[in-house]
């Protein structure tokens, strides 16, 4: 325990976690996901793929608007330019994935100075519609640049072969989609516990503040743009790649409402609130579906032809009802639960 | 060696408003000097000078022999200027040791790619800070805070890591903006005798804005007066004490024949 009162090594204080228990269930978690390819049916493991490539994709955000309080509708933009960074070299010039992947997150990071510099100037409202601007811009010069992106045809993309690693199963691919995301929370929680994610996070509370301790508050938040974008950009790569064509259509504008709905579900600015988020974001139309099931085939029926406005609806609840009565959101919740369980009567 | 802090006729106007007008005072290496003031007498803005927040509309701020007029407000810290703020300026979503670790912010090298590794040097400097805010709440006496969010503290006790954020950026002058308001004698007392342990043990200049006259006669070396901007006095506690200006400043003229209430004039 990290008490004050005992002194203890000055390398144990800085450790990501201090308690076992959260490695130990940490690892069965990780053990259970890479196991459950070879469990679950193709259907059920569509949305651990799902979960795993959004997460990813929820903790791009989570840097920009979660620790550095720069809110983002442009989260759908970067996503689309990763899987167009992805998918132009490698299925239309024949590159090789991994260079795929490394533009996958570097375009998006060099667009999202475009981006980033009109708005370091911006705040809130101002700043949420610059970025939605950008949304549409990027998806408006994909379509325009048919040439190079095939404009609304899309591109077809096939999974990958990486080290020499074939990705082409579904298990495979599920395998890799894991990689990629625990690699992505290590980073960005190793970034929270470093010099840099500190600044973000003091540019998001006190800007004088953090500029009176000699923080450049330009740099950091295009650091935190351009972070933010290279994480989201990979993502994108991974959700083009799991729908095997990447399209303007394949990245609706409703991908950066889903994850700014994780990061509020979850709680803002707590990595395990997106951990936590996403897997209730991203079930949450399947639960309300079979919800619906309940009700009658008319109503299973609503939920096929309009799924996308179902999921709107949905999103905006959530959003709503987070807001209203757990704006600390399901990590509250879940820090409220843990002091009861240590708190019961006779537990100590 | 010239003076750590020199301000050479600085002025700020806010529009129509001088908050500070034509001021010019220096701190000398190793001074702990106070600038007092009645209400908007313009002594917060002019700390907002010294630290870069804000830039002169006329004069120059000179700081260690460097003028700062050029330099850009971030870079303030880094040139050795650390300060607390009038009304608490902490990071309130982070934990005391955080707040502290951003303080230690100019001395830290590390980028987003190090960091998100978090090995080798990136972990050795991290280790280092660490050890750095260590010994910074053992000072302070906060032990028992360090992982509490800021936000859930208690007034004296905010008061009291920003302090800590501020030593942190191992400045040579610490800005200290009515650092006892609000607080009872007994947490008065240990902040005196903490500005006098920060002059003495770490060799920093202490320039520090108080209405609490006591804690101002008792650790000043040298008193700067402020009314409407304008510097009206300056020097030892008890030459202030018996300043007639000075008295008719904070009492208004009918008063100024009875100096002695000044050290009452804010109980
Ligand atoms: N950013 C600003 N814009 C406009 N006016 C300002 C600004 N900052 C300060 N002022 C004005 O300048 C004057 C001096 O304010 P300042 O805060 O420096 O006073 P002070 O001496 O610190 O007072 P107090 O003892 O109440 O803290 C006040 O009249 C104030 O309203
Ligand atoms: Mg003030």
């Amino acid at each position: 325990m990290r008490s004050g009162h005992y002194k203890e090594s000055v390398p144990s204080l800085i450790v990501l976690s201090d308690s076992t228990a959260v490695w130990v269930w940490g690892g069965i978690l990780v053990l259970a996901m890479a196991m459950a390819p070879y469990f679950l049916n193709a259907y059920l493991l569509s949305f651990l793929v799902l979960i795993l490539i959004t997460g990813t994709g929820a903790l791009g955000l989570h840097v920009l608007t979660g620790c550095t309080g720069l809110i983002s509708l442009g989260h759908v933009g970067f996503l689309l330019l990763g899987a167009y960074a992805y998918a132009v070299p490698v299925a239309k010039f024949g590159a090789p994935p991994l260079i795929g992947f490394l533009s996958a997150g570097v375009v998006p990071a060099l667009v999202s100075i475009v981006v980033g510099v009109p708005s370091l100037r911006l705040k809130g409202l101002y700043l949420a519609i610059t970025t939605l601007a950008f949304a549409f811009i990027i998806s408006h010069v994909v379509l325009s640049m048919s040439w190079l992106t095939n404009g609304a045809r899309g591109l077809p993309v096939m999974r990958p072969e990486l080290l020499g690693i074939d990705f082409e199963s579904d298990a495979r691919f599920a395998h890799l989609c894991l990689v990629v995301a625990v690699a992505t929370l290590f980073a960005v929680l190793n970034i929270q516990r470093s010099r840099v994610g500190r600044a973000f996070v003091a540019v998001r509370d006190n800007d004088i503040a953090a500029r009176t301790m000699g923080i450049n508050l330009q740099a950091y938040k295009l650091r935190a743009f351009m972070t933010s974008a290279f994480i989201s950009g990979i993502a994108g790569a991974l959700f083009g790649i799991y729908l095997s064509f990447v399209s303007v259509e394949g990245f609706p504008f409703l991908m950066s409402i889903e994850a700014l709905a994780i990061l509020i579900v979850g709680g803002l600015g707590s990595t395990a609130g997106v951990v936590l988020g996403t897997v209730l974001i991203v079930l949450l139309p399947e639960v309300a579906r079979i919800a619906l099931g309940m009700l009658g085939p008319q109503a299973e029926m609503l939920f096929s032809t309009a799924a996308h406005e179902l999921r709107t609806v949905l999103y905006g609840l959530v959003i709503i009802l987070f807001l209203r009565f757990e704006p600390r959101g399901l990590v509250g919740v879940w820090r409220d639960v843990k002091r009861l369980w240590v708190n019961w009567p006779l537990r100590h | 060696m010239s003076a750590l802090l020199e301000i050479q006729g600085a002025t700020k106007a806010f529009r129509g408003l001088v908050a500070v007008s034509d001021v010019s005072l220096s701190v000398e290496r190793g001074e702990v000097c106070s600038v007092i003031g009645p209400n908007g007498a313009g002594k917060t803005t002019l700390f907002n000078l010294i630290s870069g927040v804000l830039r002169p509309t006329s004069g120059r701020i000179v700081f260690d022999g460097k003028d700062m007029g050029r330099v850009p407000s971030h870079r303030f810290a880094a040139h050795g200027i650390g300060r607390t703020f009038q009304n608490l300026a902490l990071f309130k979503h982070a934990t005391v040791v955080e707040n502290l670790l951003v303080g230690c912010h100019t001395s830290l090298r590390s980028g987003v790619f190090a960091g998100a590794v978090f090995f080798g040097r990136a972990r050795r400097e991290e280790i280092a800070a660490r050890e750095q805010v260590e010994e910074i709440v053992e000072f302070l006496e906060i032990e028992e805070l360090r992982e509490k969010v800021v936000g859930t503290l208690s007034y004296g006790q905010q008061k009291r890591v920003e302090l800590g954020r501020a030593l942190a950026c191992r400045p040579k002058l610490l800005l200290l903006d009515e650092m006892v308001s609000g607080m009872n004698q007994e947490e008065t007392e240990d902040i005196a005798r903490f500005i006098l342990d920060i002059r003495d043990d770490y060799g920093i200049s202490v320039l520090m804005i108080e209405h609490n006259m006591r804690i101002v006669m008792d650790i000043s070396d040298r008193v700067h007066v402020l009314h409407f901007g304008q510097k009206i006095a300056e020097g030892a506690p008890a030459e202030i004490g018996r300043d007639d200006t000075v008295a008719a400043a904070y009492l208004g003229p009918a008063t100024a024949k009875h100096p002695r209430r000044l050290a009452d004039a804010n109980r």
